[in-house]
Order: C-alpha cells, then sequence, then structure tokens
C-alpha cells in the first residue's frame, strides 16, 4: 500500500507520537517514541546523535514505526510503516525540522496552554536540551517509506 | 557537579501498566525490525503479552525483545517504561480480554522509565 494513500496520511498528520523500532549492530531491538513531522515522501524523527535510535540506524538503516492516533477507537487508527533511514545532521535540514515541530507541537492551542502551564519547568528543559546537546549534535531520523499497512483491530489482539 | 534527569524509578510508572495507554514491543526478524502493537497484561507482577493470531510475524521462543509502554503528546506529559527482556509461552491470563491472541511472557532483563513532568537536577555520579 502507497504511503501517500489519503487513508495514511490522515493518520500521520493526526498521530502525536511516532514509535520506532530499530535493531543495533549486533541485532538486538529497541523502540522509542519520538516527536516527528511527515515532509512528502519521508518522516522525520527529532532525537540526537547519541541515542539508541540513531545509532541504530546508523548500523542498520532498517526500521519500523508506528503511528497511532491518539483517543481514537476506530479500526483504522494504526499505521505500521517500514522502510529504511538515515541520519541527518545538516543544518538546513534540523532548521526546517524545527520550524514543522514547533507548528506541530508548541504554536496550537493545546501547545501554548502546556508550556504556559509548566513555565517553571521551562528552565530545566532548556538545560536537559543544552546537555543533551553536549553529548551529541541534535539530529533527524529520515525515514523512506517501503511498505505500509493498517493493523485493524484483528491485528491488535 | 549536577545534571538533569528525566528518569525515575520503574516503580513510579507502575500506573502505567495497570491502565496501559499505549503498548508495543519490537524484535528483530528476517526482513528487520519489527514493531507490533500488543495487549498487556500485568498479573502478579509478570509482563503478559497477547499478540494477535492475525499477526503476520511473532517473536519466537527465548527471544529478546523491548516491550514498551508510553503516554503522553505534550513535553511535560511524556512518560514511559521501557522493559527489555525475553519473551517464553504463557497461558492467557484470566483477565485478558476476549480476543484471538498468542500470549507470550516477557522476562524482564534490564527495565527504565522516565516521565518528562519529573525533569530535575540530580548529582552526576557518572
Amino acid at each position: 500500500m502507497n504511503v501517500d494513500d489519503p487513508a495514511m496520511l490522515d493518520v500521520i498528520r493526526r498521530c502525536m507520537v511516532a514509535r520506532i523500532a530499530t535493531l543495533s549492530r549486533n541485532g538486538r531491538p529497541s523502540i522509542n517514541p519520538l516527536y516527528f513531522v511527515y515532509v512528502p515522501g519521508h518522516i522525520w524523527l527529532g532525537t540526537v546523535e547519541w541515542t539508541l535510535a540513531a545509532r541504530n540506524v546508523k548500523a542498520d538503516p532498517r526500521v519500523s514505526v508506528l503511528f497511532e492516533v491518539e483517543r481514537d477507537r476506530s479500526p483504522r487508527r494504526i499505521l505500521r510503516i517500514s522502510g529504511r533511514a538515515i541520519v541527518r545532521t545538516d543544518p538546513k535540514g534540523q532548521r526546517s525540522y524545527n520550524l514543522r515541530v514547533a507548528r506541530k507541537y508548541v504554536l496550537t492551542p493545546g501547545g501554548i496552554r502546556h508550556y504556559l502551564a509548566h513555565l517553571r519547568q521551562l528552565r530545566l528543559r532548556r538545560h536537559y536540551a543544552a546537555q543533551n546537546v553536549s553529548m551529541g549534535q541534535p539530529c533527524v531520523i529520515e525515514v523512506t517509506p517501503l511498505h505500509a499497512e493498517f493493523l485493524g483491530d484483528e491485528q491488535l489482539g | 557537579m549536577k545534571r538533569v534527569t528525566r528518569n525515575i524509578d520503574p516503580d513510579c510508572a507502575r500506573d502505567l501498566l495497570e491502565r496501559v495507554p499505549r503498548a508495543c514491543i519490537a524484535f528483530a526478524c528476517d526482513h528487520g525490525p519489527q514493531a507490533q502493537p500488543i495487549v498487556l497484561v500485568w498479573h502478579d507482577g509478570r509482563y503478559l503479552v497477547g499478540i494477535s493470531q492475525h499477526a503476520d510475524r511473532k517473536p519466537g521462543p527465548s527471544q529478546e525483545v523491548v516491550l514498551l509502554i508510553d503516554e503522553g503528546v505534550h513535553y511535560f506529559d511524556l512518560r514511559a517504561l521501557y522493559i527489555r527482556g525475553q519473551v517464553k509461552q504463557a497461558s492467557a491470563p484470566p483477565e485478558a480480554p476476549a480476543a484471538d491472541c498468542t500470549w507470550l511472557e516477557v522476562v524482564p532483563l534490564k527495565t527504565v522509565a522516565w516521565d518528562y513532568g519529573t525533569l530535575r537536577e540530580v548529582r552526576d555520579e557518572r
């Protein structure tokens, strides 16, 4: 099934947290929830170079990504994409990702309410982000989908 | 020297096991990694994972998996339990939903938990 299918794009656009499964150089699995944005032909997931997700993608580009629409009970609410990924650290890609993420997660009524309610914690958030960047560059895991499928209720157990 | 951490004691995220907002596993198969949504029942301290009979791939006996239970959308609401372990066959728990599942138990080797709402400074003892 083509990932540009309107029903699939609808799930990707409504989903807020993707879960990306990766394998280490030794074939050990991992799965991480990450913020993401859709750009035509690709999924961009944001992380930092030292994380297991980024290190695994560098070792083995194969990935499997779940998109689940929160608070949706419809049978077409979970999408699984398998594909290949690269780790991008170029400043242009990072800037583009940051702008898209701000639009999706921060500059919305819910996002603004959330940050206003946590103003006191923003200093710690900035320190945490700076600490992570001191350990490795921010990066984007760019996934190129090769296969996509809806997981209906019969697939969910 | 201090650092900021999101990590919490996994016992503080026990409510995720009772409510199970989102749960999935990852494992290796012939074509690469596989992410699979699951039904999770936490029964007598055991992690019982129901995988649909219709799932095209399932982990084999003793295979290493990662079980992830997570919740939240906005930054300070993000919480998760991340359990690396091995699977073994299990029977359906008494509180299992009626769905047609294969049941496996994840025997944990390592468990970590995080909660961005508890970001705090701690002494860096690394």
